[in-house]
């Protein structure tokens, strides 16, 4: 016999990984797009008027993103001004496939488009960069300069935010691994679903409480053109292990990825406990902790033939600084003349704007 | 989209293979005789020095914490297992009058035995309280055995509890031991009866410890459990009370503080001291001995905790870390309490919260999209009380608490311990289901008059 949807007379045909009811294709939808709507209006995303850069890989979450967005949007009426923004960290094969994606989903939400590259902004491809590092610390330099390049994209469109894919499941994934990391700022923050107030350019998260498998459930029955290869140069085996313990836990108990972000929200740290304070780094202006930014540091390492600069501890990187033999120039001029470059990329680029 | 994100990459350093290789003799840091035992990477210790270290860890404990008074009464309670066994030797060796630094409290030991839910027959129960008697009857400490089947009588029953001699026989209830048998069968999981015993264990602790004068109760949680319970709590939502299932004192509890003084050591360490001590720890089996590793949510973190240790030797006290940087905010008296594990309630979150979210999702699977976000119906329920409402009449034994209005009183990973029961009707203690059936009643007066209240 047949199972009825929950909701309507229809006939169910999933049911939904996060609640186990049982309900058909649209009233799936319905609920889906319901809780971001929620998740946005309860948090205070937007106001009215914003332009809000989207940030687009290519893969499920962000296509999912690009299209819930466009609806609600619509739906709604938020008015916003939605931009997709993508970062092609020149990674032959992976990369190139993936932009396809991206350029086929500008097309078909009618969004402009803006791509920046790892080359323009830093001078090296992540092609180049694994060539240089080996495949161990690879992701490192791939996530901090990714961050990077995602705001400098922002800045240069003048968007008033940023939004990321990043779900549920990332999130709880988040929280185990700066519990094993012991890196309590990191964890202090990462449940937050908005991020980089003073200065930085607000970042934020409505997938922040959307389940993985429902992101796959939607686009799957919404027939969405995602590029789901995984990155060619696979992330460290240590988050890996995070990553098979929830999946593991969901498997037992489908709330605990909810319930693991409810455990970070709740979390108080210690007052005496002193926490890194965010300064801005004083080659290109970054928010940072340290006097020197991350992505300042893995530069200069690949440029000074020094991979591993940035990688261990700071102290290191100190002591190269007082001998001499690291940042012995005021400025990164690669950082720039690129940022010049850039300016002339905006002008030349308008077929990748596309408005 | 690649999940690494800006910095995440201070990834914990894999199991060196260091300049020792294995069977080959190391020094002892401390003395340079040749070592017995390698406690973290490149500490190495001869016999002598680790009980030393042992000793001095123990004691240096309860000194920097100044929280137990001289001759002060304190309850320790004793599993017979590892931990156990090196807590009750730290603490006769403590005591004794060659010690440096002396202890001055007065232990008490108590062992509870849970083999109802272990399935055990009465034969084997028995069998293991013997074993346990003998232990204690040993160490010269008064001590006595109380079954898990006492928590369902009403509290008063327990002002009884004296220290015992010799252990004749478990005196348990029929009824006691039916009623415990029936709220068992309710729960569904592993992962929720296990959060079910840990509760019940540790309310009968404390009013064992109540009736009995002392103000004080000491475990043997060594660090290695405490990281796994950390990780545990934190996938079953509750984050917010680490400070109190993980610290040096668990202080949730106004009048009795439950200490942890073997918090410092490793499982290996107390598995250690034993043996060089020739101390035999019971091996007696629990709710999960033999269970797969993915039959409940902290047997998986036990196995994937203890997996990350072999391979990265800091696994455990980096987790041991980051948990001593966390506290609880607003602990006063006035704080509303979870009617069953009595931390502070973690429900009252923004709008925007995990918590908010999934209470809609649940609205959302709801035939009428109408109802009220929070899940309490109280439409349709004839209130049995005769209207004082403050619980002065005695008409309380009808009060049918449903699982949602006991909801609205727990914390959340409480509710989540009766999210996998078939029913919570007077299958709880009877002490539980009152004091929660009186937090309702008080919440539905404060609803009543909310909005008369002004803010504080
Ligand atoms: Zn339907
Ligand atoms: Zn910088
Ligand atoms: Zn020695
Ligand atoms: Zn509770």
């Amino acid at each position: 016999m047949p199972v009825k949807c929950g909701l309507c007379e229809k006939k169910a045909i999933l049911k939904r990984p996060k609640t186990g009811d049982a309900l058909c294709k649209d009233c799936f939808f319905w609920a889906f797009e319901e809780e971001v709507h929620k998740t946005i209006i309860d948090a205070n995303l937007f106001s009215p008027g914003e332009v809000v850069a989207i940030g687009a890989s290519g893969g499920k979450d962000s296509t999912v993103l690009a299209y819930t967005l466009k609806t609600l949007n619509e739906r709604y009426d938020y008015k916003l001004d939605l931009i997709l923004l993508s970062v092609d960290e020149g990674i032959t094969g992976y990369r190139d496939d993936s932009l396809e994606t991206v350029k086929r989903n500008q097309q078909q939400y009618e969004l402009p488009l803006k791509i920046i590259s790892y080359k323009e902004l830093y001078g090296w491809t992540m092609d180049d960069i694994v060539k240089q590092v080996g495949l161990k610390n690879n992701c490192t330099f791939c996530g901090v300069f990714r961050r990077q390049a995602l705001d400098r994209g922002a800045m240069l469109l003048k968007v008033d935010k940023i939004v990321t894919g990043h779900n549920a499941d990332d999130i709880a994934e988040t929280v185990i691994m700066n519990i094993l990391r012991g890196d309590i700022a990191r964890l202090k923050r990462c449940t937050a679903i908005t991020t980089g107030a003073d200065g930085a350019l607000p970042r934020c998260k409505p997938f922040k409480y959307t389940y993985e498998k429902e992101i796959v459930m939607y686009a799957y029955f919404k027939k969405l053109d995602y590029f789901s290869t995984e990155c060619i140069y696979s992330p460290n085996a240590y988050r890996g292990h995070a990553r098979t313990y929830i999946k593991d836990l969901e498997a037992i108990r489908p709330s605990s990825i909810i319930d693991i972000i409810h455990s970070g929200e709740c979390m108080a740290v210690k007052k005496e406990v002193k926490l890194p304070v965010q300064g801005t780094c004083s080659r290109c202006g970054y928010i940072s902790s340290q006097e020197v930014c991350k992505a300042c540091v893995l530069l200069e390492g690949l440029n000074k033939g020094l991979p591993k600069l940035g990688i261990g501890k700071p102290h290191k990187v100190k002591k190269l600084e007082a001998q001499g033999k690291i940042f012995t120039d005021t400025k990164n001029p690669k950082f720039v003349e690129n940022r010049d470059a850039d300016k002339g990329s905006m002008a030349n680029n308008a077929a990748a704007l596309d408005f | 989209m690649c999940s690494v994100q800006d910095g995440e990459d201070v990834i914990p350093e894999r199991k060196k293979t260091g300049k020792f290789t294995e069977g080959e003799r190391r020094p002892c840091m401390k003395c340079g005789e040749s070592a017995a035992v390698i406690i973290r990477v490149n500490d190495a210790f001869c016999r002598g020095c680790f009980l030393t270290y042992c000793t001095h860890k123990f004691r240096s404990a309860f000194g920097k914490s100044k929280l137990i008074r001289d001759g002060e009464k304190v309850l320790v309670a004793f599993s017979g297992g590892q931990s156990s066994t090196a807590l009750l030797h730290l603490i006769q060796e403590g005591l004794s009058e060659r010690a440096q630094k002396k202890l001055r409290f007065i232990p008490s030991f108590v062992f509870i035995d849970e083999g109802a839910v272990l399935n055990q027959t009465q034969e084997e129960r028995s069998e293991t309280c013997q074993q346990v008697a003998a232990l204690l009857q040993q160490s010269g400490f008064p001590w006595n055995i109380i079954s898990l089947e006492k928590i369902m009588q009403e509290s008063n029953s327990l002002e009884k509890f004296e220290l015992s001699e010799q252990f004749e026989s478990l005196h348990v209830s029929e009824k006691d031991q039916e009623e415990l048998k029936s709220l068992w069968n309710s729960v569904k999981t592993l992962s929720a009866k296990e959060e079910m015993i840990r509760t019940l264990r540790s309310r009968l602790l404390v009013s064992i410890a109540t009736a009995g004068g002392y103000s004080k109760v000491l475990v043997g949680d060594t660090g290695t459990k405490l990281s796994i319970r950390l990780l545990s709590d934190v996938a079953q939502g509750r984050g917010m009370h680490l400070p109190f299932e993980t610290g040096f004192a668990d202080c949730r509890h106004p009048e009795m503080k439950i200490v942890r003084p073997v918090r410092d050591f490793t499982a290996k360490e107390v598995a250690m001291y034993n043996a060089f001590h020739n101390l035999q720890p019971l091996v007696l089996p629990a709710l999960t001995t033999k269970a797969a590793s993915n039959a409940s949510i902290e047997r998986l973190t036990e196995t994937f905790v203890t997996g990350l240790q072999a391979d990265f030797p800091s696994t455990v006290s980096t987790i041991f870390r980051t948990g001593e940087k966390l506290s609880v905010e607003d602990m006063d008296s006035e704080v509303d309490r979870c009617q069953f594990c009595q931390a502070p309630l973690d429900t009252n979150v923004p709008a925007s919260s995990a918590l908010n979210a999934t209470l809609f999702s649940q609205s959302l699977s709801q035939k009428s999209s109408t109802s009220t976000i929070g899940g309490a119906s109280n439409c349709d329920k004839t209130d049995s009380c005769c209207g004082e409402g403050d619980g002065s009449c005695q008409t309380q034994k009808d009060f049918r608490l449903t699982k949602e209005d006991l909801a609205d009183v727990l914390c959340y990973g409480c509710r989540l311990v009766i999210k996998d029961m078939n029913s919570v009707d007077d299958l709880l203690p009877a002490n539980v289901l009152q004091s929660a059936a009186a937090a309702v009643r008080r919440k539905k007066m404060k609803d009543e008059i909310q909005d008369f209240l002004l803010p504080s």
